[in-house]
């Protein structure tokens, strides 16, 4: 299934993907509430990227009470610019896990079952809130702006191919 | 309020009491943020006249309206004071994370007043502050501890500014760490950490910076960091570093070499950018930057950043080392015990001259690893040599009767550039606003980088210092003055134009080129009454610089001297372009065409 992998070898840190999601799903800049992040130890540089890995990890959906983590189709197109250079994106069918907010009752039993910790309550609105994939355009992949090498990108598997070419 | 967050944070270490108050609007349309605000804020709240020591007298930290909205190398802090070392006004400036993350937590600016009575800890959660005691646990850590233990104790996110057991120890050259490795480096700001007992500042921040229409200025910066930032021009700091300026200095005959004796290192090949190369780990960014240049390196097991190239200049030729792994554990050990590098090897430089002209027996000799390496942390204690090595190059070298051989101006030591290479240096360094400092101006751009201009001669110089030579990429004090401002890193080759097509989104107008200059100048000139202001020494350097009898005999800048009288002319030509007269002070007509709303 696609979902959003930040490469720990690739990533320097810059925190844009953060930046780039708050901005699309907040309308302002705030790292706090973005989908994703990058954890950086500023001693060893060390770098870990939380992302949430949709239907291939599912915990979310498992654990959740009131059946508010749907799956939903999507079509999802990796766009942006490059150092320059047009990003080549596959386009990729699959289906992504996302939060139905009416009937989420912000219980929490799904926040403390996410291994990448990247579901939380959000600050304003009292839901879950987590990673959709931008609607198919991942913002964080589309603003990644290491010099040389994508460090956020798209992640698919075999019936994601599967599905694409159906 | 877009961009800015509208809010002062006043800390009065003293009463361990906080208090919010509005930013200065009026002053940030005039002054934009970072530099220019903070001088405008420090014009205010610095008592004119006040003993750098004393607890009235305040550190502050100022951030750029920039800081946390993506805008590529601006997320750095400004970090301002009276300086102990100085007497006037100190700016330094430092990158990492925790100036976005100031923005966060909801602040522009934070005002550091008072002297705690115990040694104490600043947490900051948003808009929760709190003074947290810092004996038994957290005074004494150097500075990937305390980070560590905030990370621990307070917020896993924190991002700390901190000083060591050199702050701690009040050494005039104490710098402000970040990150770890990122030092606001000069000036002695750790030094007034350490009186007025704060070990240090951690903050959390939850919350947002608007930029009105945040999709469309994503957007925008994208396409200027794609055109004018992913560019070779800049690509440069990424794929090699200041490193790669070790050998051009050395061939140059510009590199300050066993204590400023010669511009020419002949153990260059066992600290230049190939040396380097071996050590290099990886590459990190700071917050928000595309350029990532913060090269990471591993010698005998252990991870480090740096060195880079003041440090490979001042701490490793400058020191006679040629051994690229004595002079990395050497940067560790000094970024470990926050000590500003610069400061560090002029200072031991200069003992090792001392012993080897046998004047005082330091045990410490050029080329010599062991007694090196062991400084830093003497240093920092005051402990052995180290106890007269913390008076600084000026205090030590007029102790033992040889004040020729300090090699500082206004009391800060040089960096890595000898003006006996690069005649332009010679008036940046003579008229920074800070003393002995390369980043107000930088004529190595065209005189040895570029070769535009030619580096043995101070004809027409005096303009390039002001205005800089934006054509060939040379910063100038105007434009430096904006671009701190901002606050852009050096090492994006920012261009006026780029600056004032930023400047638009935040002002929702249009600004031309040469307001951007303008501001720039204002900035420039309010730092100047400043520094009139709390007395400042004459505008000059070392005498061996340009004095005839100083020039080299070895190296490839061995023969030339710029010459007293021509030197002498070239500052009175530099007032004259400034408006000002031959005492350096700015004239009425010149304070009012640029707006500067204070006066002597």
């Amino acid at each position: 299934m696609p979902h959003v992998m930040i490469s720990s070898k690739k990533c320097t840190g810059c925190h844009m993907c953060e930046l780039a999601c708050s901005a699309y799903h907040e309308g302002a800049y705030r790292p706090s509430v973005a989908r994703l992040f990058s954890e950086c130890n500023p001693t060893t540089a060390a770098i870990k990227g939380h992302t949430c890995l949709q239907l291939g990890c599912a915990k979310c959906q498992e654990a959740c009470p009131n059946d508010a983590i749907l799956t939903k189709e999507i079509t999802v197109k990796v766009k942006g610019e490059f150092a320059g250079k047009e990003k080549v994106g596959d386009t990729v069918r699959g289906y992504v896990l996302v939060v139905d907010e009416d009937a989420c009752t912000n219980c929490g039993e799904c926040y403390d079952v996410c291994p990448t910790g990247v579901i939380h309550e959000h600050p304003t609105r009292e839901v879950a809130y987590k990673c959709d994939l931008c609607d198919g355009e991942p913002q964080c992949i589309a603003f990644c702006q290491n010099p040389h090498v994508l460090a956020v990108d798209l992640k698919v598997d075999k019936k994601d191919k599967e599905l694409a070419q159906a | 309020m877009d961009f800015y967050q509208g809010k002062v944070l006043r800390i009065d270490l003293s009463a361990g009491t906080s208090a919010v108050e509005p930013l200065n609007m009026e002053w940030a349309e005039k002054y934009i943020g970072g530099k220019g605000l903070l001088l405008r804020y420090m014009w205010e709240e610095v008592p004119p006249k006040i003993d750098p020591w004393s607890p009235e007298s305040p550190v502050i930290l100022m951030t750029g309206p920039f800081a946390g909205t993506g805008v590529s190398t601006a997320s750095r802090l400004v970090v301002g004071c009276k300086s102990p070392a100085t007497g006037i006004l100190n700016d330094s400036y430092v990158g990492g994370s925790f100036a976005p993350e100031m923005k966060f937590a909801g602040y522009d600016a934070i005002i550091i007043k008072g002297e705690s009575p115990e040694p104490v800890v600043v947490t900051i959660k948003d808009d929760v502050v709190q003074f947290v005691p810092a004996m038994p646990k957290y005074w004494g850590l150097k500075t990937s501890a305390i980070e560590e233990a905030m990370r621990q104790d307070f917020d896993a996110e924190a991002k700390t500014l901190s000083i060591g057991p050199g702050g701690e120890n009040e050494l005039v050259w104490a710098c402000l760490s970040t990150d770890q490795y990122h030092k606001a480096g000069r000036g002695g700001h750790g030094a007034l950490f350490g009186r007025k007992k704060l070990k240090a500042i951690a903050v959390r921040g939850t919350g947002s910076v608007t930029v009105g229409d945040a999709k469309a200025f994503l957007a925008d910066m994208y396409r200027i960091h794609t055109e004018f930032v992913l560019t070779e021009d800049n690509l440069w700091a990424n794929e090699e570093g200041t490193p790669v300026l070790g050998q051009i200095m050395s061939d140059a005959g510009v590199i300050p070499t066993r204590n400023w004796s010669s511009g020419s290192f002949d153990g260059m090949e066992g600290i230049n950018s190939d040396a380097f190369i071996k050590i290099r780990t990886k590459n990190r960014a700071c917050y928000q930057c595309a350029i990532g240049c913060r090269q990471f390196h591993e010698v005998d097991g252990i991870a480090g950043e740096g060195p880079e190239y003041e440090t490979i200049a001042i701490c490793g030729a400058n020191c006679g080392i040629g051994d690229i792994t004595a002079l990395s554990k050497f940067n560790q050990e000094c970024d470990e015990l926050g000590l500003d590098t610069i400061s560090s090897g002029a200072v031991v430089a200069l003992a090792m001259d001392l012993t080897e002209k046998g004047v005082k027996d330091f045990g410490l000799r050029f080329g010599e690893a062991e007694g090196y390496l062991k400084a830093p942390e003497l240093i920092s204690k005051r402990e052995g040599i180290g106890a007269e090595l913390a008076l600084g190059t000026r205090a030590l070298a007029a102790k033992y009767g040889h004040p020729e051989l300090a090699m500082e101006v206004k009391n800060l030591e040089l960096p890595g550039y000898d003006p006996r290479g690069s005649f332009g240096m010679s008036l940046g360094y003579a008229t920074s606003d800070r003393g002995g400092c390369h980043m107000r101006c930088y004529p190595i751009a065209d005189e040895i980088v570029g070769g535009t201009l030619p580096p043995d001669t101070l004809e027409g110089k005096a303009q390039k210092v002001i205005w800089g030579n934006p054509a060939e990429g040379m910063i100038g004090e105007n434009f430096s003055s904006v671009k701190f401002s901002g606050i852009w890193c050096d090492f994006w080759a920012i261009t006026p134009e780029q600056i004032a097509q930023i400047f638009k989104h935040a002002w929702k107008r249009e600004f031309s080129e040469d307001e951007v200059f303008q501001i720039g100048e204002r900035v420039w000139n309010l730092g100047r009454l400043f520094n009139l202001r709390e007395g400042v020494e004459p505008d000059d350097i070392p005498q061996k610089l340009y004095a005839a009898e100083g020039a080299h005999t070895t190296g490839a800048s061995a023969g030339r001297s710029i010459g007293t009288a021509t030197f002498k002319a070239a500052l009175q030509e530099f007032y004259q372009l400034r408006g000002w007269d031959e005492n350096g002070v700015p004239s009425e007509a010149k304070l009012a065409e640029l707006g500067v709303d204070v006066r002597l």
